[in-house]
């Protein structure tokens, strides 16, 4: 049995404790959590020790992994500490504030046999890991160009009251939101060589951005757009679309569909010549407990499943998600630079 | 704990009205685009009442305020009318947690609601002390606010919506269930349902928690869409375990016709009692006569 601890009891801590309480072989043994009206509950409803300070809670806790879902300004810290006590760690996204900050936890890391993992949970998605599959395949040929979008309704008016509305604490649409458009980028195409034409632009927010986009550009060959805006609010809910344009055909695909066109037929998958679309029904595979979405079991699932095999190559790894730190960090500059 | 009220074998899914749609976000935006009048809505609403149809889903949204409003203003075209509320509509409070914080949004939700204000006002002396003391409390304040949104109307069956319930089955405190069981029992005579993507092994918790012969409502369908862990495991709850089981998204989506659809869950299956949405007099009738020659 794995012991467990969450540190951060927010909208992301709860659905996590969720989903590992269920889970056979672990045990949420500790929390973590600054208020003290939520602690007071946790002690009252739950049979588990909670802390209001995460050191003490690593140090006494006897434990075997720890999940962040802090602020994303203290994610580095409470890494850093939970690495040096041996602790596999799950840490919400994005993984930290600074490139330099990740390239830190990066090599604190080496040699340190540790499973670390990063909630993007886009690479837990049936349909983005189908068109993963495809790609690596070269169902669609050599990828020349995309478009990665990504809109919701998450602020639709100035919340000065929320970490989330400030840059400085790990706010703002390009930390909480575009990380998510950038990481599938990652995951599908890899990481870019340079990004060019970069904007940031606030809609409500006054003190963070409400809009991101940028152009990537591959030394391959291959270019792509991001455009990211979560003050949209004729979505009813967070949205990924990613078109990609191949030498063999094309692919489109939203969390709960794609269409592929070939220009030849495609045997092996069963894909006419012509436009082909699959549903999530086609492939969707049910997960042991539901909250939220399959990808949110899947990922932790897998993050157990990693420690258990002693799997320390994981998909969504601290060293994958600083590519997505970095890339943020580059657009950020570039977009500086084209403002000033 | 145990009452045993009918449950209309026919309950009519409102899904559709607030574009919702599991497979595609384009079909999503379509139906959202053709249910942006009121009176798109209450026209399929008075189709189906006219087909026979008594029972209706309603998920409390802003639109579902509307209905109500339309049912009130004409008692006497709806005599039979009996509806399946669910509550919360979780992603009017899922903004606000990410604004404000867990207290922050229930805070606004219960001051917002102006008749709960002045009590509230006794109670908050202490910060957020009532929501750490009582939580139960704060769930019944909760429940009162949405329960108003059916006030005069007959409410049947009051479920716990699935990402609440499901969130909640995860943390595995009993209280909270038995809590919300009880006091719509008490306070509102409406028996208490519960939403699920995850039946199997809510059957067991409910049971376990004394909520015994529990109205279930969760996705059944033969490709096992939204069925976790998996189609066996409810196959088995459902000839194993006393409940009344709803199947809801019999269609997965589109992925099964109609047809086999109803077959196996009403045939095979043995369930009494369906949710399905539809938009046309046509597809109303259609489903209706399938569910009659199964059920």
């Amino acid at each position: 049995m794995l012991r467990a601890g969450i540190i951060g009891f927010g909208r992301m801590g709860i659905t996590h404790f969720s989903i590992f309480n269920t889970h056979p072989s672990v045990k949420i043994t500790a929390v973590c959590e600054p208020s003290a009206a939520m602690r007071t509950m946790l002690n009252k409803y739950l049979d588990i020790n909670v802390f209001s300070d995460y050191q003490e809670m690593i140090a006494e806790a006897m434990l075997d992994f720890v999940v962040i879902s802090t602020p994303t300004d203290s994610h580095s810290e409470i890494i850093k500490c939970a690495t040096d006590n041996d602790l596999h760690v799950f840490s919400e996204k994005p993984f930290a504030l600074t490139a330099a900050e990740g390239k830190k936890i990066l090599k604190h890391l080496k040699n340190k046999n540790l499973v670390n993992q990063v909630g993007y949970v886009n690479r837990f998605n049936e349909v983005f890991m189908e068109v993963k599959r495809l790609l690596d395949e070269g169902a669609i040929g050599e990828v020349k160009n995309f478009h990665s979008e990504m809109y919701g309704a998450t602020v639709l008016k100035d919340s000065k009251s929320s970490w989330r509305a400030k840059r400085k604490t790990g706010g703002g649409c390009m930390y909480e939101f575009a990380s998510h458009c950038i990481d599938l980028v990652i995951y599908l195409l890899g990481k870019p060589d340079k990004v060019m034409g970069s904007i940031m632009q606030r809609i409500y927010s006054s003190d963070a951005e409400d809009l991101v986009s940028s152009s990537f550009v591959y030394a391959n060959g291959c270019s792509g757009r991001i455009m990211v805006n979560w003050s949209d609010e004729t979505f009813r809910k967070p949205t990924n679309i990613v078109t990609i344009f191949g030498t063999k055909g094309k692919i489109v695909a939203d969390k709960h569909t794609y269409k592929i066109y070939l220009k030849e037929p495609n045997h092996n998958n069963r894909f006419h010549k012509g436009w082909n679309t699959r549903y999530i029904t086609d492939f969707a595979k049910s997960v042991r407990f539901y909250v939220r979405g399959n990808e949110f079991t899947r990922q932790l699932d897998y993050f157990v499943d990693c420690i258990e095999k002693g799997h320390m190559n994981n998909i969504s790894s601290f060293a994958e998600a600083y590519k997505t730190d970095a890339v943020m960090e580059e657009i950020a500059n570039d977009a500086n630079r084209l403002s000033s | 704990m145990e009452t045993n009220a009918y449950i209309d074998p026919i309950i009519f899914g409102d899904n559709q009205f607030f574009g919702i749609n599991h497979m595609s976000e384009n079909k999503a935006q379509a139906l959202a685009e053709k249910f942006r009048d009121l009176k798109a809505i209450t026209d399929v609403i008075d189709t189906a009442y006219d087909c026979g149809i008594n029972a209706f889903m309603l998920n409390t949204h802003d639109r579902a305020m509307d209905i109500c409003d339309h049912f009130r203003k004409d008692p006497g075209r709806y005599p039979d009318l009996c509806l399946y509320p669910s509550m919360p509509y979780a992603h009017k409070y899922a903004n606000a947690v990410a604004e404000k914080g867990i207290f922050g949004a229930l805070k606004d939700s219960i001051f917002s609601d102006s008749s709960t204000k002045d009590i509230f006002g006794l109670l908050t002396k202490g910060g957020s002390l009532i929501f750490s003391k009582d939580m139960m409390k704060v769930m019944q304040m909760l429940i009162d606010i949405e329960m108003k949104i059916f006030r005069d109307l007959n409410v049947r069956v009051m479920f716990l919506q699935n990402i609440v319930t499901d969130l909640l089955l995860g943390f595995g405190v009993k209280e909270v269930f038995v809590e919300f069981a009880t006091y719509i029992t008490d306070k509102y005579h409406v028996e208490p349902g519960f939403i699920t993507m995850n039946m199997p092994k809510l059957v067991d918790f409910l049971l376990d928690c004394g909520i015994e012969n529990p109205i279930v409502c969760s996705a059944i369908n033969r490709v096992g869409y939204f069925m976790n862990p998996n189609i066996q495991d409810y196959e088995n709850t459902l000839t194993e375990k006393r409940f009344r089981p709803i199947a809801m998204s019999i269609l997965a989506s589109g992925a099964v016709n109609p047809e086999d659809a109803v077959e196996y869950v009403c045939h095979k299956l043995n369930i009494r009692s369906i949710v399905f949405g539809a938009s046309s007099r046509q597809h109303i009738l259609e489903t209706r006569q399938l569910v009659e020659k199964y059920l």
